[in-house]
C-alpha cells in the first residue's frame, strides 16, 4: 500500500531524483574529503574520477528507474482494480436477492446467445476443416438464358468437368462427387449382418482437392479409376468404428456392397462427408461410357484454386472455357456458364447461413432486453444507495473512482452472469441436437461448445456489464453530496425514473418487434401443415421405403433392366400377402421434392422446335399404378397407368397439373405427344410418349416458390434399379410393416437394401422442419422478451407508485376517488407501452422484408399478425400493471404521512 | 579510475549488504556506501557505478521503498527503506551467504 501511496505523494520527476540524489552523494563525499584535509577543488576531482562516467550512470538509473515506475503503476492500477472487485463481491453478497435475479437474467441472455453463437459460428465463421479451406470452391454450371429448376446453381456434366480440368489455369483441380446416384448400399459387417451404409461417388482426385489425410492406408489415386469399373472403396472413420470395431487391419481387405466385391483402401475422417451423410466412398471410373451424353449434368464440382487465385479470376477463366465449350458443342452447351461459391458457403446454403445470423440477431434482442431488466435493478438500487456513494464522494472519492466503483461491480455481476450463462448455453447445446432437424446442417457443420463459444461469451459479458452499468453508474455519480444526504431525495430520482420509462419503452419495442417475427414464422408453419399436400391418402398409414438393385451385370440375377421388373413383380405379390397391407406401389420419387433420376429435357410434338440446350425440365419419375391408387393421388384427366401399360405396348406417360399450365395452356393434354430426351445416351434419340393422364400436383419442398413440373412414365416401360416403395397399411400402424416387408424382401434377395423408412406424414414434417426450427426458436425467444418485457413494466410502475405514496395519499385525503388514481398509474404505464408498442411495430414493418425469404404464403407486412401481436401486449402489460395500481388505490394516507 | 582493491566485491554481495545496512533504519545513497566502508575498515568500498544502479533495481523488485527525507545538509535527500519483502531477500542473502561462506572457508583454510 506505502509503495503505491508513493507516487501519490512524490511527484519529482526521474532526471530530477537521479540528479540531485547523486549531486547530493558528489557532495557529501567531497566533503568527507576535505575534512580529511585535501584541498576542496582536488577533492572533487578525486570523486568525480571515482564515478567514472557520470552520465552513463545517470542513464542507467533513469532507464531503471522508467521501468520501476512503470511496474509500479501497474500494480497500483491492479490494487485498485482487485480492491474495486473485491469491494463489488462484498456490496452483491449483502444484497443477495437482486444478486440472484440480476444474474439469473444476464444468465439466460448470454446463455441464449452462446449457443446461437455456436450455430452461426458453425456455418459462418468457423473453417470448413481442412488445409487451405478459404482455396476450396464449389463449381456449378448455370443456365444464362432459361430459370432451370437449381436457378442460376446446376450440377455439372462429366465431359465438361473433363474438358474444365484440362483447359484451365486457375485450380490445381477440380473435382466431383456424384449427385443422386449410388443410394445406399447394403455392406456386410465382419459379423455378417447387413445394414445399408450412406455412399458418395467421386471422381479419384476428390480427397486431394479437398487435402483430406487418410486415418489409416491412402485415398484414390488416378491409377485406381483407370478402367472401365473401379474395385476400390473408402471407408469413413464412423462406419470403420461401429461396424468393423475400428480394425487396423481393415486395409487391403474385402467387403461386399450389395454382394459386389471391393477393396477397402484407406479410412478417412468424417468430416470429409461434406454436405451429404456418407460411410463409404466409391471411385467414379475414369473413362467415361463412350455414349455418355454431354448434357447430361449429375455432378457436385469442387475445386481447389491455385495460390493466389481469386475467385473472380476463376470465374473469369473457366467462363471463357465455357464459352468455348457452348461453341464448339452449341447442341448440348449453348446459354450455358459457371457459377462458383466458396465452399463453405456452398456448403452451408444461403438458408441456413441467413437463419443462423436471423436467430444471432434475436437472442442480440434478448440480451439487450435482458441488460435493461438488469440496468432498471441497478438504477432502483442506486437511489436506495446514494446515501452510500454521497459519503463516499465526501470522503474524497472522486467521480471517476466511484463510477468506475459501480462499473466494476456491473461487471462482476455481468461475470457471475456469463459464467451462468455459459452453463446454460452448453446445457442448451446439448439438448440442440434433439431440436435441429437433421436436414437443417449437412455433416460439415459441427456445433460444439469449444473455446471459441467461451471467448464469445467472456466478451459478451464484459460489454454487457459495461452497457448496462455505464448509465446507472453516471447517475449515480452525478448525484449531488447535498442532494443525496437531504433524506429523501425526491428530486433525483425523477431523472432516473426517465430513463427507466425510456429502458421499458425500448424493451417493449423489442418485444414487439420479435412477437411480430416469431408471429410471422408461425403463420407460416400454419399455411404449411394446412396445405393441400395434392395426395389424399392418410400420411399416417403410408409407409415408404428406399430399395436398391444392383447395377445389371451379365451372368448375374439381374443381367438386364427388364429383370428388375420380375424382382418388382415377386416383391409385389410377397408383400401383398402380407396381412395388413392393403395396397401398395412403386415410384422412382415421393412427394415433397425428392426427385431421384432427376430433371429431363422435353419437346412438345407440334410445338415449333427449340435448340436442345434450351428445352424445357420436367422432374422425371418412373410409376406404377400402384403409386397414384396408395398416395390417393387424383387423376384429373385421362386415365392412371394400368397393368397393360407394357415394355411392349404403346409409350405412355402422365403429367402433372403444372406441366399443363406452364407448357400446355388452354390445349387438351390428353394425346399430345411428347419427345423425351434420354437421359444417358448421345446423339439424343428422344423416345416419342402419348399423354394419357393428368396427375393433381404435388407440393414441392415446404417453401419452394414453384410448383414442380413433373412427367410420370410407367414402371413396366422404364425398370429402374433404385426406387420407393409405398405401402398402406390398414389394421396395423404402418410402422409394423417395416419389418415383415424386409423378411419377405430377405426371401427373394437377402442382397437388397430396404432403407429409410419414414411415413408420408414423416416426410412432410421433414419438408416443414427448417420452418419448424425457426418459428419454434423465435417464437421461444419471444416469449422469453415478453415475460422480460413484463417485469421491466411491473419493475417501473411499482417502484413509481413507491416514490408517489405520498402523493397519492395526499389525493385521495383530498378526496379522489379510485377510479381517478387508477387512472395516473394506468396512464403513465400505457404512454410507455404504446411508445415502445409503437416503435417496435414500425421497426418490424421495417424489418420483416429481411426474413420474407423464411416466409411462405404470408406478407411481410400481414395484418392479423400484426394486430395480434398488438392484443398480446395489450393484455401482457394489463397483467404487468394490475399488481402496482392496486396497490396504489390502497394507499392509506395516515399511513403515507406517518412515513415522513 | 579507482584502483582496483583485493576486496573487489564479490558478485551478488552488494544487494546483501545494502539490504542488511538499511535493516538497522532508512538511509541515503552516501550514507549506505560509507557505512559498510566504515563497518568493514575500508576493506570493502563501494562504487558509485554500481552502488546506484543496485539501489534502483532493488527498488524496482520491491525490495526497498524510498521517499524524501533530509540531508546533512540541510537539502532534500532520498531516504531508502527496507521492505517487508526486503527483509525476506536479506534472510535469505544471509543464509545463502553463511553457506557459501563456510564452503569456501573449508577448502581454504583446511589445514
Amino acid at each position: 500500500m506505502k509503495r503505491s501511496l508513493r507516487s501519490w505523494l512524490w511527484r519529482v520527476p526521474l532526471d530530477q531524483e537521479v540528479d540531485e540524489e547523486i549531486a547530493l552523494h558528489v557532495e557529501l563525499r567531497t566533503r568527507e574529503l576535505v575534512e580529511r584535509g585535501l584541498d576542496p577543488k582536488i577533492a572533487r576531482d578525486i570523486v568525480l574520477s571515482r564515478i567514472g562516467d557520470l552520465g552513463h550512470l545517470k542513464r542507467t538509473c533513469v532507464d531503471l528507474g522508467r521501468k520501476r515506475d512503470r511496474e509500479m503503476r501497474l500494480t497500483q492500477w491492479l490494487d485498485e482494480r482487485m480492491g474495486d472487485v473485491k469491494f463489488a463481491i462484498r456490496q452483491l453478497r449483502a444484497a443477495p436477492a437482486f444478486t440472484a435475479v440480476a444474474a439469473l437474467t444476464l444468465a439466460l441472455g448470454i446463455g441464449a446467445n452462446s449457443a446461437m453463437f455456436a450455430l452461426a459460428d458453425a456455418t459462418l465463421l468457423r473453417p470448413l476443416p481442412f488445409p487451405q479451406a478459404d482455396r476450396l470452391v464449389m463449381v456449378w454450371e448455370r443456365n444464362t438464358q432459361e430459370r432451370s429448376p437449381w436457378g442460376t446453381r446446376g450440377p455439372v456434366s462429366p465431359i465438361n468437368l473433363r474438358d474444365w480440368n484440362e483447359q484451365n489455369r486457375s485450380f490445381e483441380a477440380i473435382a466431383a462427387t456424384a449427385l443422386g446416384i449410388g443410394g445406399g448400399p447394403l455392406l456386410a459387417a465382419p459379423d455378417g449382418t447387413l445394414q445399408s451404409v450412406d455412399r458418395q461417388t467421386v471422381t479419384a482426385r476428390f480427397f486431394e482437392v479437398l487435402g483430406v489425410t487418410p486415418i489409416l492406408g491412402r485415398t484414390f489415386l488416378p491409377a485406381d479409376a483407370a478402367g472401365a469399373t473401379t474395385t476400390v472403396v473408402v471407408m469413413g472413420e464412423g462406419t470403420w468404428r461401429t461396424r468393423f470395431g475400428a480394425d487396423p487391419s481393415i486395409v487391403g481387405r474385402e467387403v461386399r456392397l450389395n454382394g459386389q466385391p471391393f477393396t477397402v483402401i484407406g479410412v478417412v475422417p468424417d468430416h470429409a462427408q461434406l454436405a451429404r451423410a456418407a460411410g463409404i466412398w466409391s471411385l467414379m471410373p475414369g473413362q467415361l461410357p463412350p455414349n455418355l451424353s454431354r448434357g447430361l449434368k449429375f455432378l457436385q464440382a469442387i475445386g481447389r484454386l491455385k495460390p493466389g487465385v481469386s475467385i473472380e479470376v476463376a470465374h473469369a477463366d473457366l467462363s471463357a472455357i465455357a464459352d468455348s465449350l457452348a461453341q464448339a458443342h452449341s447442341d448440348t452447351n449453348k446459354n450455358w456458364g459457371v457459377t462458383i461459391d466458396p465452399l463453405r458457403s456452398a456448403i452451408m446454403g444461403r438458408e441456413l447461413q441467413l437463419t443462423s445470423l436471423f436467430l444471432l440477431g434475436v437472442v442480440g434482442f434478448v440480451l439487450l432486453m435482458c441488460c435493461a431488466n438488469v440496468a432498471n435493478l441497478l438504477l432502483a438500487r442506486a437511489s436506495a444507495r446514494g446515501r452510500e456513494l454521497a459519503v463516499r464522494s465526501a470522503l474524497g472519492a472522486g467521480r471517476t473512482r466511484i463510477v468506475a466503483q459501480l462499473l466494476t461491480e456491473s461487471i462482476v455481476l455481468a461475470a457471475l452472469g456469463g459464467a451462468l450463462g455459459i452453463g446454460i448455453g452448453a446445457v442448451m447445446l446439448t439438448v440442440a441436437p434433439t431440436l435441429v432437424p437433421a436436414n437443417l446442417l449437412p455433416p460439415a457443420a459441427k456445433i460444439a461448445f469449444d473455446g471459441r463459444v467461451q471467448i464469445f461469451c467472456g466478451a459478451a459479458s464484459i460489454l454487457v456489464g459495461v452497457l448496462f452499468g455505464l448509465v446507472p453508474a453516471w447517475q449515480a455519480a452525478r448525484m449531488s453530496l447535498v442532494q443525496a444526504l437531504s433524506s429523501e431525495s425526491r428530486s433525483t430520482t425523477r431523472g432516473g425514473g426517465r430513463f427507466r420509462s425510456v429502458l421499458v419503452a425500448g424493451e417493449v419495442a423489442a418485444a414487439v418487434l420479435l412477437l411480430c417475427g416469431a408471429g410471422l414464422l408461425l403463420r407460416t408453419l400454419l399455411i404449411l401443415g394446412n396445405a393441400e399436400p395434392g395426395y389424399r391418402a392418410d400420411g399416417d398409414t403410408v409407409m415408404t421405403l428406399d430399395f436398391s438393385l444392383p447395377p445389371t451385370r451379365e451372368g448375374t440375377r439381374y443381367p438386364n433392366a427388364q429383370s428388375y421388373l420380375s424382382f418388382y413383380d415377386s416383391a409385389s405379390s410377397a408383400i401383398r400377402a402380407l396381412p395388413g397391407v392393403q395396397r401398395i406401389g412403386w415410384a422412382s420419387g415421393l412427394p415433397y421434392g425428392e426427385t431421384e433420376l432427376g430433371y429431363w429435357r422435353f419437346e412438345i410434338i407440334g410445338d415449333p422446335p427449340v435448340a436442345a440446350a434450351n428445352r424445357p425440365l420436367a422432374d422425371f419419375q418412373v410409376a406404377d399404378p400402384g403409386y397414384f391408387d396408395t398416395l390417393n393421388l387424383p387423376i384429373v384427366a385421362g386415365r392412371t397407368f394400368t397393368e397393360n401399360d407394357r415394355s411392349t405396348s404403346a409409350l405412355v406417360c402422365i403429367v402433372n397439373e403444372a406441366f399443363v399450365r406452364r407448357y400446355l395452356a388452354g390445349r387438351n393434354p390428353i394425346g399430345v405427344r411428347v419427345a423425351i430426351e434420354p437421359f444417358l445416351t448421345s446423339p439424343a434419340s428422344p423416345k416419342v410418349r402419348e399423354i394419357v393422364g393428368v396427375a393433381r400436383q404435388l407440393r414441392g419442398r415446404a417453401g419452394e416458390p414453384q410448383d414442380p413440373v413433373q412427367l410420370y412414365v410407367p414402371l413396366a416401360q422404364y425398370p429402374v434399379s433404385d426406387t420407393l416403395l409405398v405401402v398402406q397399411a390398414s389394421g396395423v400402424p404402418a410402422s409394423a410393416l417395416v419389418a415383415p416387408i424386409r423378411a419377405a424382401i430377405g426371401k427373394i434377395d437377402s442382397n437388397i437394401p430396404v432403407r429409410r423408412e419414414r411415413t408420408l406424414t414423416d416426410l412432410a414434417t421433414l419438408t416443414r422442419a427448417p420452418h419448424r426450427f425457426r418459428a419454434v426458436m423465435v417464437g421461444m425467444f419471444a416469449g422469453l422478451a415478453l415475460m422480460l418485457a413484463m417485469v421491466g413494466i411491473f419493475g417501473v410502475l411499482a417502484y413509481a407508485v413507491e416514490q408517489r405514496t405520498r402523493e397519492f395519499g395526499v389525493r385521495i385525503a383530498l378526496g379522489a376517488s379510485t377510479t381517478n388514481v387508477l387512472r395516473l398509474v394506468v396512464g403513465s404505464a400505457a404512454r410507455v407501452v404504446v411508445t415502445g408498442a409503437v416503435v417496435g411495430l414500425v421497426a418490424a414493418a421495417a424489418l420483416s422484408r429481411t426474413i420474407s425469404m423464411f416466409l411462405f404464403g404470408v406478407e411481410p407486412l400481414d395484418p392479423v399478425t400484426f394486430a395480434s401481436v398488438g392484443v398480446v401486449l395489450a393484455l401482457t402489460a394489463g397483467v404487468a400493471a394490475a399488481a402496482p395500481a392496486w396497490r396504489a388505490t390502497r394507499v392509506d394516507p395516515v399511513e403515507a404521512f406517518r412515513a415522513e | 579510475m579507482p584502483a582496483k582493491t583485493p576486496n573487489a566485491l564479490l558478485h551478488g554481495t552488494l544487494d546483501a549488504l545494502i539490504l542488511k545496512t538499511l535493516a538497522t533504519g532508512a538511509r541515503h545513497g552516501y550514507a549506505i556506501a560509507k557505512f559498510i566502508e566504515d563497518a568493514s575498515d575500508e576493506t570493502v568500498i563501494v562504487e558509485e557505478g554500481s552502488l546506484y544502479p543496485a539501489l534502483y533495481r532493488m527498488e524496482r523488485r520491491g525490495w526497498l521503498e524510498a521517499e524524501w527525507g533530509e540531508s546533512e545538509l540541510g537539502r532534500r535527500a532520498k531516504l531508502y527503506r527496507l521492505t517487508r519483502q526486503g527483509r525476506t531477500q536479506l534472510a535469505a542473502e544471509t543464509a545463502a551467504w553463511r553457506q557459501f561462506a563456510a564452503g569456501v572457508s573449508r577448502i581454504l583454510l583446511a589445514q
